[in-house]
Order: structure tokens, then C-alpha cells, then sequence
């Protein structure tokens, strides 16, 4: 890393167009809704800045910051789940010969470039209590109930006599499994961005130094990783946090996360100022997550030059 | 109440019938602006299927046909300025909204003789005084959807969604917030429109309780559960319960003695409009009489065009489910702008309910 | 030296990790799956509830609706063009992140990830009121491609700052004795990108574009209030379809709008090996 005083000309080259884009889409439209969270609505259109905190204020009512608590943990549990699946489908690709692997990565995306919507009402099809997968695991119920029988040992409990079909929709469970459902190709590229062309030298080292394949997982493998780990986790937990269709539609309703209620401001509240401050607030909170990850990062380099 | 079905198809029929019509349809293109486009944004399946050809074809007006699926988004894209649709068919209680904010562009009835073919009961509303800037185009009703074999007697009241045990775990809500919190005000006898403080508190806390026995606040698809099996009673659109009636005959849909909701679709030019004139074109093609009675049998929601509906069959005509009895109607109202303040509370409300449990 | 057996990192010929692989797989097609049979349901609108009988006369509607054909060629033009300057961007913002210190740095870093943390709604409701501000919003007059312009802008948005985030993790690995090497060896500042830096980027390029491409194929909420009449793009046309029943000729066309792209990125994979 070096200074911007140093190349200035590719510094420029460089900088100069992100923060112009950045400059003209985002910060004054961002700068718009800014505006707006400090403002009142004076008409049914018209916002006018008043520089009031009330939209805020309103943020601390106990449902808001239970929601926004829901929203967190739904969020981490799902990007957990993300990211134990991803690794080891990420490690797949990773590792593939060369001419698999832009078929595996073509296999892991396409399924996202259905809509989403209809994504979502086959997801219903399926996580419903007479849908595809209560179907399948009825009938794996069903086997292992005759082997059982076979074998004598039906009378022991072992298996349930009747299968109850798990209920998905409608619950939490069913939420998460509609984010994870979303986010997993998210965190799938980026960690195989970071595992591919890994220098394998430094595994066979640890594998000859007797680390074992777990030990070597552990402690080679995951850190080469870390920071497509990282990225991963961000960008799963991040828009996790903005979703509005999955609890709506495979949470019926009934588990509803913070982003259903900004999209409400929106739309049928016709409240922007408040939905706005709600959205500025999740932007502080992701922000801080951020400014977490970059100290960290600082830390780990600080590590490595002083070794 | 009876038993509401739909009986058999008889569009085949009336679209051999309307054929031969249409094909006379021929409008004087001398009494129409020549050319030109205008920009159509409409919700999806809610015209007849050739409608719009035969249009372009009898005034020689290009129409870009655009869909939209729900009016609050209508509202807030076209808050921040019109990006260009000439014609939009926002509900009564948005078209209020819309005046209210100046989104409007009055309507010149000298450009819309057809005006003559609606039903008079429409051509004064409280929403729209006068019609000035808006024309009726189909209206229906909320009301309960349900599963004929599941239940002992067709439900009577919203009662029985909103507070009994007897569906629990077999109900669909709707997702939208006035309209469930105006249902479980119409089961406690207040007025769908009475937003008092106590109202509002007393319907929250009726939904609050019920929240366990309810299945899903479906977005758009509760007669989807419905037809599944999934529920047994569900609070739907007329419209919606009479297409899955179509693919099932165990389903009956009725209005609750409390009354259900009205509401009413119509026509209205946004202001920042480009081809006035050609709308006011398309408005009038569509209050045609015959054109009317195509959109009516292709849709399945009643018609406020008296024209149109006196060329339709009986069975579209004395449906229960399209065309409500007098006695079914008397309770149900129409929804008004509860305005800004009001709609406020309304959703705090709602974000309770919703977070509850 | 080729062996049969795998080796200790041939992690993608152990059983244990191909099974999470497939039953992953399993994971993200079963609706894909239950999508595809659903498109034959001959049920007007049953939609994936019940099973009619098979018919393949949605197919046939989806073809014939002109309207849904030109919101595929919309989402299709769309997604590329946003693709190739989000990636392009995102390189841009990576490297600059990457290789440079200057004052204010976290909070660039901070101000980067924005685009990813806030709420659609909120970033398509500021955008159009931007256009609208801007004067941009009524796009009827432009001619295509240009009257998709406001929509790509948004998509670009929104992506590179994904793309960035990958491009970035990726020169994490980098090891910065060989630019200095080849600089050693005379080269100088592009040549140095082009042929060290841009090579080692290139799974992570892969990775970007993939990740924009699939952002604008599917977005929704930003692009509703970006588009006017005659930009409809593949989602709002389905989002509005979908009011009364997710009928078969949706599943029809979302069918199609896979097949046609997987063609297009296999012609895209044979063009790049043959000129490779």
C-alpha cells in the first residue's frame, strides 16, 4: 500500500470516477432521503425539513426495536447457515478441474436468475404442510417406520407413529430458510474468489507437519480464506437485513422484519420521513459493522508486518 | 346468505357473439384525434383480451400498455413526478388521495359522450364530486372467500374470521392494513371509516387476539391458499374468489351481515400527461357499451357501465358474488382517505399487529 | 504427476464434500424444479396449487405476449450493460482501496458499502426523486437503448459496490513483490495492471460479474420506480402479473428467460475459449 501523494496520477486515474459516480447517484439522492428523515410531511406530497428529530424518536418505541432486534438475529442466523454450506460448496468449485468449474459456477447461479418472485411462490409449493418436502420426508418417515417394523423394533419409539409435517410457513424457520435460500450464492462467490489458486504448497506443509485434515482446515485453510469469509458474511447479512418479500410471503405475514416496515413507510403509510430515519438508521448500524471489519483488518496487517 | 358459484362457461359463446360485433365496431376516425400514442398503466387481466387491438385499430391510436400491481405504489411513483402514463385506474380511495395532493388532471366530459352509458348510482361520489377527475371503470367488494364442504354454514360475519375458534388455524387475513383494520371495525359495528382513537385501539386488540388462529396475512394470495386447501376462510376481493372459483366448485364466497367493503376502479389522466386528447379517447372507447360488456365477461367484475350490463347474460348478471342483493349491500361501504394524520396511527397500529406474538 | 486416487486437497473429488455439493444443489433447484413442471400445468389459475393436466400452450402465450418478450430484451440489455460497468467500476473502487492510503480512507471504505446496506425501497424512492429533480425522468422521447439509461444508472449503483467488495477481497492475495518486480523490469503503470495485476483479478472479476449480472436480472423494487412506460423490465412485468395468481405462463416465461441465458453464456464461454 502506498500513498496518494506518491502516484497522484493513478491515484486520480483510479478515484476519480468512483467518486464522481458515487458523488452523483448516491450521495445526493442518499442526501435527499437525509433530508427527508429531519422533515415532516406538510401535505399529502410535500416534505419539508423542519430539522425535527421526531422521526427518530419514533425509532426507540419497544415493537420498532424488537423488530429491529428480530431482524438482526433471523439475519445472523441465516448468513451462519450461509456461510457453513458455502465454504464447502465454495471449496468444491474452487478445487474442480478447469473445465468444471465455470459450469459448477453457471450450476450455482442460475437459480437466481429466475425471478425472484416466483422463486419465492414455488418456495411456498414446496415448505407448505402438504408441500414437496413434508411429501419427502412423509415418505422417509414411512420407510423407516416398515424397516423398523422388519427388524422388530417398532414398539421401542424409536420413530414417531404418525409423521407430523413440519410447519415452515408461517414461522421464523421458514423465514430464515427463504434468506438463506436467497443469500447463498452471495456467499458462495466470494469465498471462492479467495480459495481459487490458493497456494497449496502451504497446506501440503501443514498436512507433512502433521496437522491432520481438520487441524489443517482449522488453521491454513480457513484464515486463506478469511477474507472471502468476511466478504461473504457482509454481503449475506447485509441485504438479509433489507428483506421484505420472504417474511411476507413465506413468513405469512406473521414474522415481519424491519424492512417490511420501512417498505410500509413508503408505500401504504405514505410516511417517508419515517421511513427514511428507519432506513438511515440500519445504514449507521451497517456502518458500524463496517468500521469493525476495517479496524480489524488494520489489526491483522499491523500482525503480519510486525512477523 | 346462498351459495355463490359460477356456472359454466359461457364465454365461448358471447365471444363468437361479440366477434361479429366488434368487427362492425368501426368508429369514425374523422371524430378522433389521428395518431399519435398514449400510455396505458392498468392492472394486469383487467381488460378483455382484444380490447386494446380493436382500439388501436378504430382510432388509429398507439396505446403502450403498462401493468401496475398495487395502488400505494401507484401513488408513491407517481409522487415524485408522472414518468410519463396519460392514463392510470387508481381505487376511490386513492383517487381522493391523488386530488388531495394535485395528481390529477380534471376530465372535460365533452370529450366523453359515453359518459351517457354509466349507471347513474356512480356518476356522484363522495371521493369525486361530480366525477371531475375521475370515471368509473369496475367496481366489487371485500368479503369472505371459503371452502363450501369445510364449513357448517357459509359465514355470516367477520366475526367469525376475526374472533371465533371455529377456522382457527384455517384463516387468511389480507396484508393491506386499512382494509384489515376496517374489517375488525365493521365486526365490532363501527363504521369502516370511523377512525377514532378508540376504534382503532379496539380493532388492534381484536386482531392482536386472533393472531394465533390466523394462518397468513396473504399478500395477493389468499384465495391461492384457499383453492390449496391450506384455509377454509378467507378475506379476499370478490374478483379474486370468483376466478378460483373457476378451477374449483367447493368454493362459495359471501358478504357478512356487517357489510363488506366497496370499492371502485376508475379512470383518471395524472397530471404531467402528454397525450390528453388521446386519453380522453381511450376513456370514452372504454364506456362504450359493447366494449364495456367484452371487458365485463373477460374480467368478471361488475360493471358500473348500466350499457354494458344490460348487453350481458344472466348469469353474469344475477351472480350473487359480482352483483351483491340490495339487502347484502345496505351494510357495506366505501373506503375514504382516512387522511395523513389518521393514516398514521393507522400504521403504528398495524406494526403492532403485525409484530405481535 | 496424475493419480487415480484423490489427493489430500483434491477436496472436490472427496465424497464427503461433493455430497454437501449436491445436496446443495438439491437446496437451490427444488423450486426451480417445481417452477419448470408447474409451467406445463394446464390451469388457468391454479398456478402452482393444483395440477391440471400437461399442456404446453403457456409456452406458446409466453412467445406470442410481445409485451413480456420486450421486458426480456429490457432485463437482458440492462443486466449486461450494467454488468460491464459495474465490473469495471468495482475493479476501479477495489484497486484504489486496495493499494492507496489518503486521508478519510475508512470513511470512503464506509461510504462504498452504503449501496448494499440500504433498503431498495428507500434507494429506488431517492433515485427517482433525484430524476426527477434532475429532469430525467420522463424517458419517452429518448430511443433505446437510451431510454433504459435511468434504470442502468441505478443498477450500476447498487452493484459495483458488490463487485468491488469481491474484486477487493480477491487482491488480498495478491503479493505485491511481483508488481514491484515487473516494475524492476521496466514496465510501467498500465502495463503493470494489465499483466500482473488484471490476471491474478480474474477469478474475482468472474465472481463480480456474476454477482451484478444476477443483481440486475432480478431487481425489482429500484427499477419500478426508475422505469416509465415502455421501460418495463422482466420483474415489474411479473411483480404486476402476479396480482391475481402466479400463473403458468409466468412459470413459462421465467423458463424461458433461464434457457435463453444459459445459451448466452454458453456462446459467451465457447467464444472465450476459442479466442483464448
Amino acid at each position: 500500500m502506498e500513498d496518494a501523494g506518491r502516484q497522484p496520477l493513478a491515484f486520480a486515474a483510479f478515484g476519480l470516477p468512483v467518486i464522481l459516480w458515487l458523488a452523483l447517484f448516491f450521495v445526493i439522492p442518499l442526501g435527499i432521503i437525509g433530508l427527508y428523515s429531519f422533515g415532516e410531511n406538510v401535505s399529502i406530497t410535500e416534505i419539508k425539513t423542519t430539522w425535527t428529530l421526531d422521526n427518530y424518536a419514533r425509532i426507540t418505541d419497544p415493537v420498532i426495536l424488537e423488530l429491529f432486534w428480530r431482524s438482526i438475529w433471523l439475519a445472523c442466523v441465516a448468513t451462519v447457515i450461509c456461510l457453513v454450506v458455502g465454504l464447502p460448496m465454495a471449496l468444491v468449485i474452487a478445487t474442480a478441474s478447469a473445465d468444471a468449474k465455470p459450469w459448477l459456477l453457471l450450476a450455482i447461479m442460475l437459480p437466481f436468475w429466475t425471478n425472484l418472485l416466483i422463486r419465492t411462490y414455488a418456495l411456498l409449493n414446496i415448505l407448505g404442510t402438504r408441500g414437496r418436502l413434508n411429501d419427502g420426508l412423509g415418505w422417509l418417515h414411512a420407510k423407516g417406520r416398515a424397516l423398523l417394523e422388519l427388524l422388530g423394533l417398532d414398539g421401542f419409539g424409536l420413530l414417531a407413529e404418525k409423521f407430523t409435517p413440519l410447519t415452515m410457513l408461517g414461522t421464523p424457520a421458514g423465514v430464515v430458510y427463504g434468506i438463506v435460500y436467497v443469500s447463498l450464492p452471495f456467499a458462495i462467490l466470494p469465498i471462492y474468489s479467495s480459495l481459487e489458486r490458493m497456494d497449496r504448497s502451504l497446506l501440503e506443509a501443514s498436512i507433512d507437519l502433521g496437522a491432520g485434515q481438520w487441524g489443517t482446515l482449522r488453521r491454513v485453510l480457513i484464515p486463506l480464506a478469511l477474507p472471502g469469509i468476511i466478504t461473504a458474511a457482509i454481503i449475506t447479512f447485509v441485504p438479509a437485513l433489507g428483506q421484505f418479500l420472504t417474511p411476507d410471503l413465506l413468513g405469512r405475514g406473521q414474522v415481519d422484519m424491519i424492512a417490511n416496515v420501512i417498505e410500509r413507510q413508503f408505500k401504504s403509510a405514505n410516511d417517508w420521513p419515517f421511513g427514511s430515519a428507519l432506513s438511515l438508521v440500519l445504514l449507521y448500524l451497517t456502518f458500524i459493522l463496517l468500521a469493525l471489519r476495517a479496524f480489524g483488518d488494520a489489526a491483522r496487517s499491523r500482525r503480519t508486518l510486525r512477523t | 346468505m346462498n351459495r355463490f358459484h359460477r356456472p359454466s362457461l359461457s364465454r365461448r359463446r358471447f365471444l363468437a357473439g361479440s366477434a361479429a360485433v366488434g368487427i362492425s365496431l368501426k368508429l369514425p376516425k374523422a371524430a378522433f384525434a389521428e395518431g399519435g400514442k398514449v400510455n396505458f398503466y392498468n392492472w394486469d387481466t383487467y381488460i378483455g383480451e382484444t380490447t386494446i387491438e380493436e382500439f388501436e385499430d378504430s382510432s388509429g391510436i398507439e396505446v403502450q400498455y403498462d401493468l401496475f400491481a398495487d395502488n400505494a405504489e401507484l401513488f408513491a411513483k407517481m409522487r415524485g413526478g408522472n414518468p410519463g402514463y396519460d392514463l392510470i385506474v387508481p381505487t376511490n380511495n386513492y383517487v381522493e388521495q391523488m386530488i388531495e395532493a394535485d395528481m390529477l388532471l380534471p376530465l372535460d366530459h365533452s370529450k366523453i359522450p359515453n359518459m351517457k352509458n354509466i349507471d347513474p348510482a356512480f356518476l356522484d361520489t363522495a371521493f369525486d364530486p361530480g366525477r371531475k377527475f375521475s370515471l368509473p371503470y369496475m367496481w366489487g367488494t371485500i368479503g369472505i372467500g371459503y371452502r363450501i364442504s369445510a364449513v357448517e354454514n357459509p359465514p355470516t360475519s367477520w366475526k367469525e374470521l376475526l374472533e371465533s375458534d371455529t377456522y382457527a388455524g384455517r384463516i387468511a387475513l389480507m396484508s393491506e392494513p386499512t382494509t384489515v383494520l376496517q374489517m375488525a371495525m365493521k365486526a365490532q359495528g363501527h363504521s369502516l371509516n370511523d377512525w377514532s382513537d378508540e376504534n382503532i385501539a379496539a380493532a388492534e386488540a381484536m386482531l392482536i387476539a386472533q393472531k394465533p388462529r390466523i394462518t397468513s396475512f396473504a399478500p395477493d394470495n389468499g384465495q391461492d391458499l384457499l383453492l390449496a386447501g391450506e384455509v377454509d376462510v378467507a378475506m379476499e376481493w370478490n374478483g379474486d374468489i370468483l376466478q378460483i372459483m373457476e378451477e374449483d366448485d367447493d368454493i362459495g364466497y359471501a358478504l357478512p351481515d356487517e357489510g363488506g367493503l366497496l370499492w371502485e376502479d376508475t379512470l383518471c389522466i395524472p397530471t404531467g400527461a402528454k397525450n390528453i386528447e388521446n386519453a380522453h379517447v381511450l376513456i370514452n372507447y372504454l364506456l362504450d357499451a359493447e366494449v364495456g360488456a367484452k371487458i365485463a365477461e373477460y374480467v368478471y367484475y361488475a360493471t358500473p357501465n348500466a350499457a354494458a350490463k344490460a348487453l350481458m347474460e344472466s348469469d353474469y348478471t344475477d351472480n350473487p358474488a359480482i352483483f351483491p342483493s340490495d339487502e347484502a349491500m345496505q351494510k357495506s361501504e366505501s373506503a375514504t382517505f382516512p387522511g395523513q394524520e389518521r393514516m398514521r396511527k393507522i400504521d403504528e397500529a398495524w406494526t403492532r399487529v403485525k409484530a405481535a406474538g | 504427476m496424475a493419480t487415480d486416487k484423490a489427493g489430500p486437497f483434491d477436496y472436490s473429488r472427496k465424497w464427503s464434500l461433493r455430497l454437501v455439493f449436491v445436496l446443495g444443489a438439491i437446496f437451490l433447484y427444488l423450486p426451480i424444479i417445481v417452477l419448470i413442471v408447474f409451467s406445463f400445468n394446464d390451469s388457468r389459475r391454479g398456478g402452482n396449487v393444483i395440477w391440471k393436466g400437461f399442456t404446453t400452450k403457456y409456452y406458446e402465450k409466453a412467445f406470442g405476449n410481445e409485451e413480456l418478450m420486450l421486458a426480456f430484451g429490457n432485463s437482458l440489455t440492462i443486466a449486461v450493460t450494467s454488468t460491464v460497468a459495474s465490473v469495471l467500476l468495482g475493479t476501479l473502487a477495489a484497486v484504489f482501496l486496495w493499494r492507496f492510503r489518503f486521508p478519510f480512507k475508512p470513511a470512503f471504505e464506509g461510504l462504498i458499502a452504503l449501496p448494499i446496506v440500504i433498503p431498495e425501497i428507500c434507494m429506488g424512492v431517492s433515485l427517482a426523486m433525484f430524476f426527477s429533480q434532475m429532469g430525467w425522468m420522463d424517458t419517452s422521447n429518448r430511443i433505446w437503448p437510451f431510454n433504459l439509461g435511468n434504470i442502468i444508472i441505478a443498477h450500476i449503483t447498487f452493484s459495483f459496490p458488490f463487485a468491488a467488495m469481491v474484486i477487493r477481497t480477491r487482491l488480498a492475495s495478491f503479493n505485491p513483490e511481483m508488481a514491484e518486480a515487473a516494475r524492476d523490469l521496466g514496465a510501467n503503470e498500465w502495463q503493470a495492471f494489465r499483466d500482473i495485476l488484471v490476471p491474478h483479478m480474474r477469478p474475482g472479476l468472474i465472481a463480480a460479474a456474476l454477482l451484478s449480472f444476477t443483481l440486475s436480472l432480478d431487481d425489482f423494487v429500484v427499477t419500478f420506480f426508475t422505469s416509465g412506460p415502455s421501460t418495463v423490465t422482466f420483474p415489474v412485468k411479473i411483480y404486476s402479473m402476479v396480482r391475481f395468481s402466479v400463473t403458468p405462463e409466468i412459470n413459462a416465461a421465467s423458463t424461458v428467460l433461464i434457457l435463453m441465458t444459459l445459451v448466452l453464456t454458453y456462446l459467451a464461454l465457447r467464444y472465450q475459449r476459442l479466442a483464448s
